[in-house]
C-alpha cells in the first residue's frame, strides 16, 4: 500500500516536471498545447473512492496552476475530470469487470479499452479548460478546433508515455 | 437530520464535486490578471531559476541577430544624436528650457520566461522593484509595443503580453492621425485586430499603426505594427488586421519604459473626477 502510494507520488512528479518543463514549452502554433499531466488522473486506480479521486484532481490541477501561473483552470477542468471518471469507467467496463486492486491501464484491459477511455477523458478536459480560458462562446469553433487538435496530441503523448511505462 | 445525512451520503461525489468547483471558480474570476499574478509569482521562484538557464541557452543561439539589432538601433540613436547637436549649432540664440523635464525613463531587462500560445499570455522579465520597475510600466522590445506590466515583485515583474485577450491599446494609423483600440483576437501571435477606425478615413495595406500615448503608459509614437488587411464591419468601422512587428517568439531583450509625470497627472485629476 505505502509502495504503491510512494509509485504514485514519483509518477506525479515526473508528469508535472514533464508538463512544465516540456510540454508547456510547446508551442507548435497558436492552436496546440498538449497537457499531458491528466495521465495521473487517468491512472490511479479502479476502485479508488469518488471523494478521494475528486481531491486528488483538485491538487493536481491546482499544482499545474501555480506552475503556469493560471489561477483555478487547470483546477477546474481537471476536477471535471475526475468527476466524470467513474461514470465513464462504469459504461465502459470490460465483459469481466476490472480487476481488485487494479489500475485501468493498456496492458490490462488492452489497447482499444484504452483508447478509448484516454479519448473521453482527454476530451472532456480540454473542453472544459478551454472554454474556461477564453470564458466566452464568441468563436465557439475556432475553441473547438483548438480542444480537438490539443487532444489528439494529449493522446498521442499519453499513449506514448503509456508504453514506456510498459518497457520499463 | 437522518433524511439530510441520507441525502448527504448517497450524493457526496456530488456534493465535493460542486465544492471543489466552486472554489476553482472562485479563483479563476478573483484573479487571472495581476492580483494573482503576483500571488503566484512568489510560488514561481521555484520555477524561475530552471526558466533562467532555458532562457540563457536561447540567448546564446539568437547572439547574431541580437548584436545586429544593437548595431542598428546604435546607428539610429546616434543619427538621432547628430541632428540634435547640429540643430543646436544652427540656432544662433541658444534656447535654455527650464520648463522641460525627462517625461519617459527607459530601462532595459531580459525574458526570462514567456508563451504565445494561451489566450490570455503573460511574460516575465528578470527586474523587479529593487531595479526600478513598477507596474504600469510599457515595456517593448526596443522598438515595438510588447505589453504592460501588471506585477513586480523584488528581482521580477509580469507583464501582459499584447497577446492576451485582456489588453487594449490605444493606436493610430500613423499617415493620417485617426486612433482605435488595439487588442488580440487570440488567433495568431503575429497579427492583432483594431477596431474604431471609421469608415471614411483612407488609408492602404502596409500602413503603419503606432502608439497615441493618450493612454498615458506607452510614449507616443511606438511602432505596434503594419496594416495587413482589413474589412468593413457592421456600418461604422473598419476591422482592420495588424501584422504585429514584435516577434513575441523570440522576445528576449526588453525596454521598460515608465511615465515619471504620470503620478502627478492622476493625483491632478483626483481633485476633480
Amino acid at each position: 500500500m505505502i509502495n504503491r502510494t510512494l509509485k504514485f507520488g514519483l509518477f506525479f512528479i515526473i508528469l508535472v516536471l514533464l508538463q512544465v518543463l516540456l510540454f508547456n514549452n510547446i508551442q507548435f502554433s497558436g492552436y496546440i498545447n498538449p497537457y499531458i499531466y491528466i495521465m495521473f488522473i487517468l491512472l490511479l486506480p479502479v476502485e479508488i473512492p469518488g471523494w478521494l479521486l475528486l481531491i486528488i484532481s483538485f491538487f493536481t490541477g491546482l499544482t499545474i496552476d501555480f506552475f503556469s501561473g493560471s489561477p483555478g483552470m487547470h483546477t477546474s477542468a481537471t476536477v471535471v475530470a475526475g468527476f466524470v471518471r467513474p461514470y465513464i469507467l462504469r459504461v465502459i467496463s470490460p465483459r469481466d469487470g476490472y480487476e481488485p486492486g487494479g489500475n485501468p491501464s493498456m496492458f490490462a484491459y488492452g489497447v482499444r479499452w484504452f483508447l478509448i477511455y484516454t479519448i473521453v477523458i482527454v476530451v472532456v478536459h480540454h473542453t472544459a479548460l478551454f472554454y474556461l480560458e477564453v470564458f466566452r462562446f464568441t468563436d465557439f469553433f475556432r475553441t473547438l478546433l483548438r480542444v480537438l487538435l490539443s487532444s489528439l496530441f494529449s493522446i498521442t503523448f499519453i499513449l506514448l508515455l503509456e508504453y514506456i511505462r510498459k518497457w520499463k | 437530520m437522518r433524511n439530510l445525512l441520507n441525502f448527504l451520503a448517497k450524493y457526496n461525489h456530488l456534493i465535493i464535486f460542486l465544492i471543489l468547483e466552486g472554489i476553482a471558480i472562485y479563483l479563476i474570476s478573483n484573479g487571472n490578471s495581476y492580483q494573482n499574478a503576483r500571488i503566484i509569482k512568489g510560488i514561481r521562484g521555484l520555477t524561475t531559476g530552471i526558466e533562467k538557464k532555458v532562457s540563457n541557452t536561447r540567448t546564446y543561439f539568437h547572439l547574431r541577430e541580437i548584436s545586429q539589432s544593437l548595431a542598428r538601433e546604435n546607428a539610429i540613436l546616434r543619427n538621432t544624436l547628430e541632428r540634435s547637436v547640429n540643430r543646436n549649432d544652427l540656432s544662433f540664440s541658444p534656447l535654455v528650457d527650464t520648463i522641460h523635464q525627462q517625461q519617459y525613463s527607459y530601462s532595459t531587462a531580459e525574458v526570462v520566461s514567456n508563451s504565445v500560445n494561451r489566450q490570455k499570455n503573460f511574460f516575465t522579465l528578470n527586474k523587479g522593484r529593487e531595479q526600478g520597475l513598477s507596474v504600469d510600466m510599457a515595456v517593448t522590445d526596443g522598438k515595438n509595443a510588447a505589453g504592460v506590466i501588471v506585477g513586480c515583485s523584488e528581482n521580477y515583474s509580469v507583464v501582459m503580453s499584447l497577446l492576451n485577450l485582456d489588453f487594449k491599446l490605444s493606436a493610430r494609423i500613423k499617415s493620417n492621425g485617426y486612433f482605435g483600440s488595439l487588442s488580440w483576437d487570440g488567433r495568431d501571435y503575429s497579427h492583432a485586430v483594431l477596431n474604431e477606425i471609421p469608415q471614411h478615413v483612407t488609408f492602404g495595406i502596409g500602413d503603419t499603426i503606432e502608439t497615441t500615448g493618450y493612454s498615458a503608459v506607452f510614449p507616443e509614437g511606438i511602432l505596434v505594427g503594419t496594416v495587413s488587411d482589413f474589412e468593413k464591419i457592421g456600418g461604422d468601422f473598419y476591422r482592420i488586421e495588424v501584422l504585429l512587428l514584435t516577434d513575441f517568439k523570440k522576445l528576449h531583450f526588453v525596454n521598460a519604459i515608465g511615465n515619471l509625470k504620470k503620478k502627478e497627472q492622476i493625483e491632478l485629476e483626483k481633485l476633480f473626477l
